[in-house]
């Protein structure tokens, strides 16, 4: 059996069509909870009427989703993951969906600029809901351990992932997801993270998706008055992946760190679109991001700060350094602000370039070879957003990530 | 020993160097003078191997062994050091690491054993002291935020540490005070060896008052158009080097 997903029309005249083998089945399945069967049932009169996101949209103009599902045949079903660190506070989805506050935040969806495009994945998402992670931390709590959650995708699937976070007043939570899998398969997670007055959020994610793999994560996270979110992602994997963080700042003295370093070769594609609402005052947002591209790869940075005019002294800071390393490798850069304040403190700054002919020579001039040069110089390059990751044991572990990539990457 | 025959050299079409020679003798220290525009950095970085130099003649034999077919980092493994005019800012690449990284590719291409932490800890302060170099400058990034007289004296400490058969010093005076450069030459001159050769590319005789060459040699247009002792310096500080572009004139 299998299901036509139509794309719409408005940004793709021709009828160009998605099969997708079960998916109306999948979404007709009566055994799920009937409140599960009905989000199924309403995401999937919404994907049917609007499709899946396309290059025709603004948003999703360097990354093309269909291309990669008309290549590879899919069957939907849940994905393997584990859960360690605190066995009490996480648990599978479905055995927490008696929670109110779940099928409450459920349904929440990022609100701002660009919406439709990327609302779409989500409404994909919640047709797909199948099980997920609850994590509710009690106020004033603090989880010295991390919490770790690992997804193994499988060659053939398509599935989506939820992870619903919710850390109450002066709490504070670090959560690692790690992504690892083998063969052609789609991952179209969604993670919703609330975060409540004076709480705080370090959260990790290291994308090392099978090669041949499709990885889209939605992330939106909001955060109440002097609440901290700060998030690092290191994308290594997948063939396609749109790695896309919203982020709400709903109260004052709010804080976001939003980090990544993506290192792309062969014909990978990697995009990081971020977007930060600013709506209320005195908040601090803060982006670094590092692309090294190698092969024929492409990389993707869209960074939005939207500052809305009640966010008087927002601190917006925006910063993305790419380094190109072949003739072949793309880097499509698009950074955004957009202040309706009059009173703030807004920066950005793209660069992109390749490696610095003077610093090969110098090095080589004292006896160090090409590729370490190289090494240590792309090392270099990519070392203050290392820096800035503040668990020691992340830092070692993606420093390490970085140190494989470099081995198998730069050869002589 | 270093011998030059008949180097040939272009970029991007244009004839620098038009058959320089030169024989420079172990423990010898040379400088070469000229004016501007005489292919005098052109020869430190066709010795060093700098892409974009296109060698079109001749040879240069270090002991014996012709090191214009060698890359850049092979030429140091075999004792060429170019003490750069403009030592290359490289952010985020630490000093120590950037020094213990060298060291080690040089000895390991040299058959030595690689120097472990602590073996290249206390080679590093031993050499700094010896210098007279702070270790803080050790830990900043390779010459980001240096002064000029630091970059210099942090040219010296790597020819000290990589232990070079020939090296090359090119405009090493240049943007550097009184007081710099006293401590720069007394770091050179501390380096001088019975094994080791010095090529010192100076366009004044300034340097030469501290580091004192055995021969000088006059190159301009693109050859060696005069040689002689250390006189020969001071005569170019007195006349100008208006009687060598005249000839390249004519």
């Amino acid at each position: 059996m299998s299901a036509v997903i139509k794309l719409s029309n408005r940004y793709r005249p021709e009828t160009s069509a998605l099969a997708l083998a079960g998916w109306e089945a999948f979404i007709a399945d009566t055994t799920a909870p009937s409140w599960v069967q009905a989000l199924r049932k309403r995401s999937g009169e919404k994907v049917r009427m609007m499709g899946l996101p396309t290059p025709k949209l603004e948003r999703f103009k360097y990354t093309n989703i269909p291309a990669y599902l008309k290549m590879n045949s899919l069957a939907f079903s849940r994905v393997d993951m584990t859960i360690g660190g605190h066995k009490d506070y996480a648990s599978d989805l479905l055995m927490s969906f008696d929670q109110d506050f779940v099928q409450e935040m459920l349904e929440v969806a990022p609100a701002g600029e660009g919406k439709y495009g990327d609302l779409m994945l989500w409404d994909f998402a919640n047709s797909l809901i199948a099980n997920g992670v609850v994590i509710d931390v009690p106020q004033n709590t603090m989880m010295d351990m991390p919490i770790n959650i690992g997804y193994e995708g499988e060659g053939g699937h398509a599935y989506a992932p939820r992870q619903i976070i919710r850390v109450g007043n002066k709490a504070q939570v670090t959560i690692i997801e790690h992504h690892t899998g083998g063969g052609a398969y789609w991952h179209n997670g969604v993670t919703q993270i609330h975060i409540a007055k004076g709480a705080k959020v370090i959260h990790y994610r290291l994308q090392e998706s099978s090669h041949e793999s499709l990885h889209t994560q939605n992330t939106h996270v909001e955060i109440e008055q002097g609440g901290t979110y700060e998030t690092f992602t290191l994308t290594l994997g997948a063939k396609t992946s749109r790695n896309q963080i919203h982020v709400d700042l709903l109260g004052s003295n709010a804080e976001v760190f939003v980090n990544g370093i993506n290192l792309l070769k062969n014909k990978q594609l990697g995009d990081a679109t971020i977007t930060v609402e600013h709506k209320a005052p005195h908040c601090v947002s803060k982006q670094n991001y590092r692309n090294v591209v190698a092969g024929q790869a492409v990389g993707v940075f869209q960074g939005k700060v939207h500052v809305h005019q009640i966010a008087q002294k927002t601190d917006g800071y925006q910063f993305a350094k790419s380094l190109l390393l072949s003739p072949l490798a793309t880097m499509n850069t698009k950074p955004e602000l957009e202040i309706y304040a009059d009173d703030v403190k807004c920066s950005h700054g793209t660069t992109s370039g390749q490696m610095d002919a003077d610093a090969l020579f110098y090095m080589r001039a004292r006896g160090i070879s090409q590729s370490d040069s190289e090494r240590l110089l792309i090392e270099a390059f990519i070392a203050e957003v290392i820096e800035e990751i503040s668990n020691d044991d992340m830092k070692e572990r993606v420093a390490l990530c970085v140190n494989d990539w470099l081995s198998k990457q730069v050869v002589a | 020993m270093i011998e030059i025959k008949n180097l040939s050299a272009e970029i991007d079409g244009n004839e620098i160097l038009k058959g320089l020679s030169l024989s420079i003798g172990d423990g010898e220290v040379h400088a070469i003078m000229g004016p501007n525009g005489a292919g005098k950095s052109t020869l430190s970085y066709v010795l060093s191997g700098r892409d974009g130099y296109e060698v079109t003649g001749g040879t240069a034999e270090l002991d014996g062994e012709n090191i214009l077919e060698m890359e850049p980092d092979e030429r140091a493994a075999a004792g060429v050091f170019l003490a750069f005019q403009y030592p290359v800012e490289i952010p985020g690449v630490q000093m120590t690491t950037f020094l213990k990284t060298a060291i080690n590719s040089v000895r390991k291409a040299r058959g030595e054993a690689e120097l472990d932490a602590l073996g290249f800890l206390k080679l590093m302060k031993k050499t700094c002291k010896e210098l007279g170099i702070s270790e803080d400058m050790m830990k900043r990034a390779v010459n980001v935020g240096f002064s000029g007289g630091e970059k210099k004296r942090n040219e010296v400490l790597q020819m000290a540490m990589l232990e070079p058969k020939f090296a090359v010093l090119d405009e090493t005076d240049s943007g550097l005070d009184i007081d710099a450069l006293k401590i720069v030459a007394d770091g050179v001159n501390a380096l001088r060896a019975k094994n080791r050769s010095f090529l010192v590319i100076t366009h004044y005789q300034r340097l030469l008052d501290y580091i004192k060459p055995d021969y000088v040699h006059v190159l301009a247009g693109g050859k060696i158009v005069k040689s002689g002792g250390p006189e020969l310096a001071l005569e170019l500080e007195e006349k100008g080097y208006a009687e060598f572009s005249k000839n390249e004139a004519a």
